[in-house]
């Protein structure tokens, strides 16, 4: 997965329009970001990256390049 | 990996008892917004679910099951000589539970009785027990029984709030030469306590006045700490490994494939989570029978409630080969295979509070 398919899933899961996401994004400010977001997040990782990410490191991101580097084994470029 | 092949049981009737007082999601449109308790419902799946009345226990609702299963049944109850009691809602600190149910059932003072403290897990949990005392231990007939109340959910935490209901169940066990074999598969981690824990109100936390006031968390939810904490990320990201491979596991130890499964019954942890894994596992959805938009995430008794709500009319009349998974706090995990079926299995009981706990309990 590229970094832009990545952000592309992300936004169709946090529910905002489609380019309207960057790396600077701040969770919880720019995205709406609680538990049943982040329960979704995982989902999304373990479904199209086939493994789970921790849950405290994503407690742990203020913004999408925090969760790109979460699940940088599986983006490409 | 605890896995248990055990020959020479069957259960022969199950009965699901629920408070009759049911509640909705809309009485928390005034606490949490109606947009954001229309989302979270939309998540885990609950949109109706029954609440005892306080003072109601969970033993109240085993014990309406059981007298049921006895009415409709052909046992004795002095038949019955085992009594096992999962519950996390036990009426009393001490004494336990399920000597005061053996009075009020009218059992044998010849009887083993003890409680159990299991969740989600405990209803397979039970099983292996009740299996186990019969096939190793000598014993004919066991009443397992599963049940909890929601007596310590904060309704201001909007992450347990809406997902839990009340119910109480009994299941019979006997002796028999007829049924094939009972694949048990069982796990624990307790690593993951801390992810579902009433922290204080105990032994390592006595109960104190400031262990009873509710206090605001990061995410804007109060509780204090003697009601229910649950992290469902990391109970999420807990039954993503374990799951999976538990069920592999048991159908690798039966011989079986998820094709010849009649029934995949999971416990009834949120719709989301089920259908994901249902989703991530290859089972198709109609193979995973859910009730909780209709009772909530009802503990160890989900497991039951879900076999009365969705198969009662298949399992009251055919036989059929059921694989069950229980999950959760803990961490805590068992699944079972077996075949189940032609059973005693009345339809739920709905429990008015009248009466109840008037009766001479202690």
């Amino acid at each position: 997965m590229t970094r832009q398919e990545f952000i592309a899933k992300f936004e169709t899961l946090v529910e905002v329009d489609p380019g309207t996401l960057t790396g600077d994004s701040l969770l919880g400010q720019d995205i709406h970001w609680d538990s049943m977001a982040i329960v979704g997040f995982i989902a999304m990782v373990d479904e199209n990256m086939g493994f789970t990410p921790a849950p405290k490191d994503i407690v742990k991101s203020k913004t999408v390049n925090d969760l790109i580097s979460i699940v940088s084994l599986g983006i490409k470029g | 990996m605890a896995l248990a092949r055990i020959n020479g049981v069957r259960i022969v009737g199950i009965a699901s008892a629920v408070p009759d007082q049911a509640r909705y999601p809309d009485e928390f449109f005034d606490r949490f917004g109606e947009q954001e308790v229309k989302k979270i419902t939309e998540s885990i799946g609950v949109k109706k679910r029954y609440i005892a009345a306080s003072g109601i226990c969970a033993s109240d609702l085993c014990v309406a099951a059981a007298n049921r299963l006895f009415d409709e049944g052909k046992w004795e109850r002095e038949s019955i000589d085992t009594v096992i009691f999962i519950s996390q809602s036990a009426d009393y600190v001490v004494p336990f539970t399920a000597g005061l149910i053996q009075k009020r059932l009218g059992l044998t003072t010849g009887c083993a009785a003890f409680d159990v403290n299991l969740g989600c897990s405990g209803y397979v949990y039970g099983l292996w027990m009740a299996s186990s005392f019969i096939t190793g231990g000598g014993m004919q007939r066991v009443l397992l029984l599963a049940g909890d109340t929601s007596t310590t959910v904060s309704i201001e935490d909007r992450s347990v709030a809406m997902l839990f209901g009340d119910a109480g169940t009994a299941t019979i066990v006997e002796q028999t030469k007829k049924e094939g074999e009972y694949t048990f598969v069982l796990g624990t981690d307790g690593r993951g306590a801390q992810n579902m824990i009433i922290p204080a109100g105990r032994c390592r936390k006595p109960s104190s006045a400031t262990t009873r006031v509710r206090r605001e968390d990061e995410n804007g939810n109060r509780r204090s700490e003697e009601e229910v904490y649950m992290n469902g990320a990391e109970i999420f990201a807990f039954t993503l490994a374990e799951v999976p491979k538990m069920v592999q596991q048991v159908l690798a130890a039966s011989g079986k494939t998820l094709e010849t499964i009649d029934y995949v019954v999971l416990h009834q942890a949120n719709k989301f989570l089920i259908e994901y894994l249902a989703k991530r596992m290859k089972i198709p959805s109609d193979k995973v029978p859910l009730s909780l938009d209709e009772y909530g995430n009802t503990h160890s008794a989900s497991i039951p409630v879900t076999m009365t709500h969705c198969l009662r009319e298949q399992l009251s009349r055919k036989k059929m080969d059921l694989l069950m998974g229980g999950f959760g706090i803990g961490y805590s995990w068992g699944a079972v295979n077996c075949t189940v079926g032609e059973i005693v299995m009345p339809e739920m009981i709905f429990l008015s509070s009248d009466g109840v706990g008037k009766e001479n309990i202690l």
